[in-house]
């Protein structure tokens, strides 16, 4: 059988009655458990996938009403609650947390039929951008097992590349859905703020972060979003999508359709080959009749700054209840000095997290505020101007999803500072609510890179149509695994 | 300039143990100078906008009762009681 197709072949192909849900699911845990020792892309494996599976072809059998999804085998990053499963967060300090419910997201799927093959490796917490963070070790890049496979979401991103289900849903607070689909060559979808619920997502910076699909094609991108998005009443920064279909039209043309190319993020600091494909990607753009031009977003060069300060300070005090009383990992029930018990119950997260929770102390605290989080408030209401102001005249603005190669294990761990400046592209669409996509366009020295398209707010529709269009220009290697 | 000190300082307030996270503080240092690149972003006059919710827009405050009792999963929970570590001050 072959497991290397779209969601959208998956679906059609079990409504011919040319696959059963039962075989593919079973091929598909069957491939995690023969290649996941080494990828790492899973913390942990639903072992009644196969199951739930042969429910659905009975489902199938008798004529009951199947769910759009019809048993696709799917991943979900592990810090989005699966009732009765666990949810680490990458994180020693949630080892053993059982959800006791469903994240929203999980429950449309549910319902639509999707089958739950496992939980995904992250940077703990969703801190990072290359999966190095995750207590458990990182994910491996399917492309060159030497390489990282980008995050936080990396091994939502790896799962897909490396065929080890047909989709995934990671989340995405400065690129982490955009950044490992782009180092893996798979299509990944931030969506509007507001778009999809955040009921059941564990809370890193609420303000600015999103799920978003990791999927094979756009179109698979557009079908996900079709099952998760809606307004949720668990969740007030919901936005009522009407009941839009993100597949239909989704093969309209963008000819006349107007393109801004990001200076900022298109010039110093820029690998030359991914400049060299962004240039590529521009061409086939304007082969396709959109009319490229070059604009600027001058608060770029502080995005990054402001992105981390305020996500830090959202973070020190999400990550407050991690107290080892309502949550935490378990220690004997000795007596102890409250501070020390406090310390110690928090000794369990890892580098990053500490780091970002002693930030999210420091930035925001009575001598410091107007220094670092007050002007990193403004950095972004700037930033959301210069940005709206260009979407008055642009349909689109187009960028590389990461201005470097994906590199190796190990390059930049130690130096907090490089690592930040790989966030770039990504962290503007984040701060400004507003929809971006990576579409997988280019392989150099068989290694991926992804272009990115962001839109205006609630304009997810366009967008996809764009990333489709785009997608349609290129044709790619195959994963060598 | 901001001192190690300070930032052992605010460590303490979020309950993070320094001595046992002495190796970090350098690289929050390091990340903090990175920060003052704002500085320059002469936004000073910029206002800030906040998003707001009308009350009416908010879900009902009415107890939403739980399918099954959560209390149970604990750890140490004892049937009439939960057991939680001794504290001295």
């Amino acid at each position: 059988m072959n497991l290397k197709i779209s969601a959208l072949e998956y679906v059609q192909g079990v409504k011919n009655g040319d696959i059963s849900a039962e075989d593919f699911v079973a091929q598909t845990m069957d491939r995690i458990k023969s290649i996941d020792n080494n990828l790492c892309a899973f913390l942990s494996i639903n072992a009644d996938a196969v199951i739930q599976a042969r429910e659905i072809d009975k489902k199938i059998k008798s004529g009951k009403k199947v769910g759009d999804c019809f048993g696709m085998p799917v991943s979900i990053k592990d810090n989005i609650c699966i009732k009765d499963s666990k949810t680490t967060c990458a994180s020693k300090m949630l080892e053993n947390y059982i959800s006791p419910y469903d994240a929203t997201v999980i429950k449309r799927l549910r319902q639509q039929d999707a089958i739950f093959v496992g939980k995904t490796n992250m940077d703990e917490f969703a801190m990072g951008f290359t999966t190095e963070f995750s207590a458990y070790g990182p994910s491996k890049n399917p492309w060159n097992q030497d390489y990282v496979p980008g995050g936080s979401s990396g091994g939502s991103a790896v799962s897909v590349g490396a065929f080890e289900c047909v989709a995934s849903l990671g989340s995405d607070t400065g690129g982490s859905v955009r950044n490992p689909a782009s180092f893996c060559s798979a299509v990944g979808y931030k969506p509007t703020y507001g778009l999809i619920s955040r009921y059941g997502l564990v809370s890193y910076a609420n303000s600015i972060e999103q799920i978003g699909p990791i999927c094979r094609t756009v179109k698979d991108a557009a079908f996900m979003l079709n099952m998760i998005s809606g307004v949720d009443s668990n969740d007030n920064t919901t936005i009522d999508s009407r009941g839009t279909d993100y597949l239909q039209d989704i093969e309209c043309d963008i000819e006349g359709k107007k393109i801004g190319i990001v200076k900022e993020m298109t010039g110093e600091g820029t690998d030359p080959a991914v400049l060299s494909a962004t240039k590529d990607a521009i061409s086939k753009l304007e082969g396709l009749g959109a009319i490229c031009e070059e604009v600027s977003v001058g608060m770029t060069k502080y995005s990054v700054a402001a992105y981390y300060t305020i996500t830090a300070t959202e973070a020190g005090s999400n990550l407050a209840r991690y107290d080892n009383l309502r949550y935490g990992y378990d220690f004997p029930l000795e007596g102890y000095e409250y501070n020390s018990y406090i310390a110690k119950a928090r000794r369990n997260f890892g580098p990053e997290v500490t780091r970002r929770i002693i930030i999210g102390g420091f930035v925001p605290s009575a001598g410091h505020a107007g220094r670092y989080f007050l002007k990193a408030l403004k950095v972004k209401s700037k930033l959301t101007k210069e940005v709206n102001e260009l979407f008055k005249r642009f349909d689109f603005l187009v960028s590389p999803t990461v201005p470097v190669l994906p590199f190796k294990l190990g390059e930049k761990i130690d130096d907090p500072v490089s690592l930040l400046a790989i966030d770039i592209n990504t962290v503007t669409a984040n701060l400004t609510a507003k929809p971006a996509v990576s579409v997988p366009f280019s392989n150099h020295n068989g290694l991926p890179i992804g272009i990115q398209l962001m839109a205006d707010s609630l304009q997810d529709k366009s967008l996809l149509q764009a990333a489709y269009a785009l997608e349609q220009t290129v044709s790619l290697p195959e994963v060598p695994i | 300039m901001i001192t190690e000190k300070e930032i052992e300082h605010v460590s303490r307030l979020m309950r993070i143990d320094v001595d046992d996270h002495k190796e970090y503080v350098a690289k929050v240092h390091a990340v903090i100078e990175y920060f003052d690149i704002l500085d320059s972003a002469g936004v000073e006059s910029e206002e800030i906008s906040m998003p707001e919710v009308s009350i009416s827009g908010l879900r009902k405050d009415v107890h939403v009762p739980f399918d099954e009792k959560l209390i149970e999963k604990l750890n140490h929970y004892k049937g009439t009681y939960v057991r939680a570590p001794k504290m001295s001050s």
